[in-house]
């Protein structure tokens, strides 16, 4: 089966559990999970039965995609994602991307748990994404482009939209909590920056640093998808003040965000419409 | 993937019915480094092909044996030559060895490195003892499923270079009356050197020597939960606006005459950990 036909039959398979045409596809990242808790009359379905699905092992991750009504719209969300350092290759990682697109999903919102580099931000905050650095050393359009993926060389001048963007921003005005707006610099992992690499991530203009993201916005931009981006600000990656980190605190930071995030999420889900 | 663990038991096994010991430290030498192995009493030296799952070493200058024995009466197990991505092999076979040297009982890993300096304020011939590093190889010896039983998903890497083995370092040099640099080293994938541009771009994102090996060995190591100590040599200056073709014989050179600054520190501080051991 070629890549395209992987999308199709999964996104057949997909419309026997659940006929309505989702408008928004929500990738819900570390400890983030809840959100989709939060679904009316949720439909549940496994990776494991999803045609091109890998299965998940992250840590905070469950694996399985999540159909139902969020502030009043169709939307499907990943309570769990895939990463490039469990050894996926780019393009699989972000294959979900294209199946929730070919389902109907027009605009995307990503989420995930991130190391803070900017010395303005603290622990919990959230930061919409404004731009990304990718510096995972791979890319999800690498190969030979179906006609049917979109173009061969799309523009990525301004992958995050900037009326989504400032949708969430004055939601967060409104809930009183501090939201930052910055970039995000996609690393591969799995291990964590050295003090070193955090400075030139710094150095170089990230004010987040994560492991995931930047090939599913990759792939949604070249699917034409609106794209929304945040990140929780799990831990402080200060290189001249470094604590250690560890996969479960980020994971207990990112649950305590919840709610923050949830009202960033529906003001974009209205926003989208 | 999760296969890791049985080739490292296997390895281990091959490696225990030459020798019985168990090793303090395990130690990678690099380029040009190879003759430090004369200061050692051997016991065993085994090569690569014989061990089980161990890739070849096809680099200039690297033997290709682990050479088992006493070193000042300490038990070390010591790579004569070590594996580089630009031989074109995986992450993972590059540091099947480090988890080996986990698995014969070595709580320490020493590695030491030929490198090109690019801090103005360091000479051929000079040591740097590694503070931290930049991964600019691409890729990630832990990419995949991670098997519990090795290490942790997501190591911290926020002190990588044990910082009391840097001290003790610092101190030998100190001692002993010969300089030596603490900074940041870079691995990148090579094999090719590096343009002017590459080497003006690496020293503004805050490198002071670069190199095309160590950070996968480092890695693995922190994931395993060995202490690290890293040493470069620095065999030619890379200064981008007065760059001078490198020559590989003269690379080598550089590296053999630093040989008796490099066995120091690897030699003191071996007989710290030792004394660490036994105190």
């Amino acid at each position: 089966m070629s890549g395209f036909e992987i999308v199709e039959s999964a996104a057949a398979r997909l419309r026997k559990h659940w006929p309505h045409r989702p408008t928004v596809a929500i990738v819900l990242g570390s400890g983030l999970g809840e959100l989709a808790d939060q679904f009316d009359e949720p439909v549940q379905v496994d990776y494991s039965e999803i045609p091109g699905f890998v299965l998940s092992t992250a840590i905070g991750h469950r694996g399985r995609l999540v159909f139902g009504h969020y502030a009043g719209e169709p939307v499907v969300a990943m309570q769990g994602r895939f990463h490039l350092y469990e050894g996926h290759k780019a393009s699989v990682a972000a294959l979900p991307i294209r199946v929730m697109h070919a389902l109907g999903a027009q605009a995307l919102v990503v989420s995930n748990a991130a190391g803070g580099l900017n010395p303005n931000y603290r622990v919990g905050e959230l930061m919409v994404i404004d731009d990304h650095i990718n510096f995972m050393f791979r890319g999800p359009l690498v190969g030979l482009n179906a006609p049917e993926w979109g173009q061969r060389f799309p523009d990525m001048s301004a992958p995050y939209d900037k009326r989504l963007a400032d949708a969430a921003i004055a939601a967060a005005r409104r809930g009183d909590f501090v939201c930052h707006r910055g970039v995000y610099v996609g690393m591969l992992g799995p291990t964590y920056e050295t003090r070193a690499e955090y400075r030139m991530a710094r150095g170089m203009g990230g004010d987040v640093v994560g492991m995931s993201t930047v090939p599913e916005v990759i792939v949604a931009r070249q699917l034409g998808m609106r794209v929304f981006g945040v990140s929780v600000v799990t831990n402080a990656c200060s290189p001249d003040q470094l604590g250690t980190t560890s996969g479960e605190a980020v994971v207990e930071v990112a649950n305590r965000e919840a709610e923050r995030l949830a009202t960033l999420v529906t003001a974009v889900v209205e926003s989208a419409k | 993937m999760l296969d890791l663990f049985d080739k490292i038991a296997e390895a281990t096994a091959h490696i225990r019915h030459h020798w019985e010991r168990e090793p303090v430290a395990g130690i990678i030498l690099g380029t040009g480094l190879g003759n430090f192995v004369e200061h050692l009493e051997v016991e065993a030296a085994i090569d690569y092909g014989d061990i089980p799952h161990f890739p070849t070493s096809t680099a200039i200058s690297h033997r290709g044996r682990l050479v088992c024995g006493m070193l000042n009466g300490v038990p070390v197990v010591v790579m004569e030559g070590r594996f580089h991505q630009y031989e074109g092999y995986s992450m993972k076979q590059i540091t099947l060895p480090v988890r080996v040297m986990k698995a014969l009982g070595a709580g320490t890993l020493l590695v030491t490195q030929a490198v090109g300096g690019m801090n103005p304020y360091y000479k051929p011939g000079d040591v740097m003892v590694i503070d931290d590093h930049i991964n600019l190889m691409g890729d990630n010896p832990l990419v995949g499923i991670n098997d519990d039983r090795l290490g942790c998903r997501f190591p911290d890497m926020s002190a990588p270079y044990d910082q009391e083995l840097i001290g003790v370092g610092l101190e030998i040099a100190r001692r002993q009356n010969f300089v030596a640099h603490r900074g940041v080293m870079v691995a990148v994938t090579g094999p090719n050197l590096e343009t002017r541009a590459e080497y003006r771009f690496l020293r503004a994102i805050g490198c002071d020597v670069v190199g095309m090996s160590t950070v996968p060995e480092v890695i693995v190591a922190v994931h395993c939960g060995l202490r690290v100590f890293g040493v470069s040599v620095i065999t030619d200056m890379c200064l981008p606006d007065a760059l001078e073709e490198a020559v590989v014989d003269h690379i080598i050179a550089n590296a053999n005459s630093a040989q008796p600054k490099l066995t120091a520190l690897v030699e003191g501080v071996v007989a710290h950990l030792c004394s660490q051991q036994l105190g």
